[in-house]
């Protein structure tokens, strides 16, 4: 698997107030995208800031995933915080049907 | 000598007293341990020190909000709003260093009491939390003993806060395995009063199998409501404008004169809803900004110290396990809450203000928690559960701590409460020295 985008990855990770679940969700998913070799950064947020923050992928959990879709190109709901193997497995998938990762 | 004196004393005074440099320095030692490179390290320190910076211009529009609002409903109801001497903004000047220092000694006796004692097992993550925990155990310390010096007020606020973080994960633990199906994570969130409530009484009310929220179809229209900044303002604005039909026209048009001279009374009650949003959003962007470089170095050092512990982590990670059932602790909480807010205001005993956020986190959580146990009718005890914590709790908890922090108790959750309670129950016969 290689690397298809030219710029690296902007992931955001989402919660109501962007304090807490993200800030975990956003070092899970820096290991996850460490692992599959993916050049990324990653930061964190509440709700209203991920309207107009730009992302390549959203992370959030599904409460929030349906009002956020069409926002980013990849939005992931995520039910484990802590799952790296689980994002990770979602993640290449989500980032193959992109073109991304060929 | 002197001068070694004179050195120590601007150390203390420009360095451990400012409390936006104090953190700023804890970031730089944080990060400067897991070795990161000089220009990340001094990045993280300049961001926090903002982020403290940003929190403390989020309290004054938000402290001026809460005023105008406390003004006006008070009014309505014929009441004079909650008096105090202090402001947390106040508090937050004098006492903030104590509060870092407590956070980060308290976070040390936490992971040092959770390798000793492995069946806590659980290390609280729950960054704001263990800031704003820290802030009201200070706050009733120096209401219980207002002469209390710094190095004993730091050296028992770290000894609570870091047996409150022991504590509150490990008793809620056999619930929370029911709620997520595993033992991965464990609940570290101010809500746990309510959340064990819940679970503990759910079963009693309805049962999971026959009454399971996520069977429940909520209408989708709701979900605006989970943009807390969107729903503060709506909630906050609205009830504006009904307290300004019932206020003192005077007084009324006296406070929107104070904002404008031109403005209308009534467009200034809206303004009112926004700009207390306004303010707590601002708060939170300061808090979450230093805390995005505090967290990541406590779990460092807690995966370090202590491997195959648990973290225990915010009301959300629960959320996706019944989203649903989020929805109807929420509004149970909310309607509970506006409830006692006109029966307190019409008995005149109180000018409550609905603290959106925390009928939303604490709300979800304990519908959640009771949904696991008993349903949709679970859901909606815990809901009301904690909207009974969060009046009762604002409502005496404001005059415990008017002479240092008020407004902590229209921030807080049912854990917060439980805590100056027992902390003033337990100083009292001492009180005072």
């Amino acid at each position: 698997m290689t690397w298809a985008k030219r710029d690296p990855l902007r992931v955001l990770t989402v919660c109501g107030v962007g304090m807490g679940s993200s800030l975990i969700l956003k070092m899970t998913a820096e290991k996850a995208l460490a692992e599959l070799g993916v050049p990324a950064r990653v930061e964190h947020g509440d709700l209203g800031s991920a309207r107009g923050a730009g992302a390549d992928v959203i992370l959030a959990q599904g409460l929030h995933t349906t009002e956020l879709t069409g926002t980013a190109p990849v939005v992931v709901p995520v039910t484990n915080f802590l799952d790296v193997a689980g994002l990770k497995e979602t993640l290449s998938q989500r980032f193959r049907e992109q073109g991304w990762l060929t | 000598m002197e001068f070694l004196r004179q050195l120590l004393t601007w150390i203390a005074n420009n360095l451990f007293n400012q409390v936006a440099i104090l953190i700023g320095l804890i970031v730089l030692v944080g990060t400067a341990i897991q070795r990161k490179r000089f220009e990340d390290v001094f990045a993280a320190a300049i961001r926090a020190t903002l982020g403290v910076l940003i929190l403390f211009i989020g309290i004054d529009v938000f402290v001026g909000g809460l005023l105008s609002f406390q003004t006006i409903v008070g009014s309505a109801f014929n009441l004079k709003p909650p008096q105090a001497t202090k402001t947390l903004a106040d508090f937050l000047g004098t006492y903030g260093s104590a509060i870092a220092l407590i956070i980060t000694i308290g976070f040390l006796i936490h992971v040092i009491l959770v390798r000793v004692l492995p069946f806590l097992r659980y290390v609280y993550l729950t960054g704001h939390l263990m800031f704003w925990i820290s802030v009201i155990v200070a706050a009733v310390l120096v209401e219980a003993f207002p002469r209390i010096g710094t190095t004993s007020l730091v050296l028992w606020g770290s000894v609570i806060v870091a047996v409150y973080w022991c504590l509150q994960p490990w008793y809620i633990a056999r619930a929370m395995r029911r709620v997520i199906g595993s033992d991965d994570w464990g609940y570290g969130h101010t809500s746990s009063a309510a959340c064990w409530l819940a679970a503990t009484f759910g079963g009693a009310v309805g049962s999971k199998e026959k009454h399971d929220t996520e069977k429940l179809k909520m209408p989708a229209r709701l979900s605006f409501f989970k943009d807390v900044n969107v729903s503060t303002a709506v909630i906050i604005g609205v009830i504006m404008l009904l307290a300004a039909a019932f206020a003192d026209k005077t007084l009324l048009a006296e406070q929107a004169k104070k904002f404008s001279a031109t403005v209308d009374p009534w467009v200034w009650a809206v303004i009112v809803g926004l700009r207390f949003a306004a303010g707590i959003a601002i708060l939170l962007f300061g808090v979450r900004m230093f805390l995005a470089e505090i967290v990541p170095a406590f779990k460092g050092i807690s995966d370090k110290l202590i491997p195959g512990s648990r973290p225990a982590l915010d009301v959300p990670t629960v959320f996706p396990f019944a989203p649903t059932a989020v929805m109807v602790g929420f509004l149970a909480s909310t309607v509970t809450f506006l409830i006692l807010m006109l029966i307190f205001g019409a008995a005149g005993w109180f000018t409550l203000v609905p603290p959106m956020i925390m009928l939303f986190f604490p709300g979800g959580g304990a519908g959640v928690f009771g949904n696991a146990f008993g349903g949709w009718r679970g859901a909606a005890l815990g809901g009301v559960i904690n909207g009974l914590f969060l009046a009762i709790g604002q409502a005496t908890v404001w005059g415990m701590l008017a002479n240092t922090a008020p407004e902590l108790a229209t921030l807080g959750d049912p854990d917060w409460y439980i805590l100056v309670w027992v902390i003033k129950l337990i100083t009292a016969p001492f009180a005072g020295s």
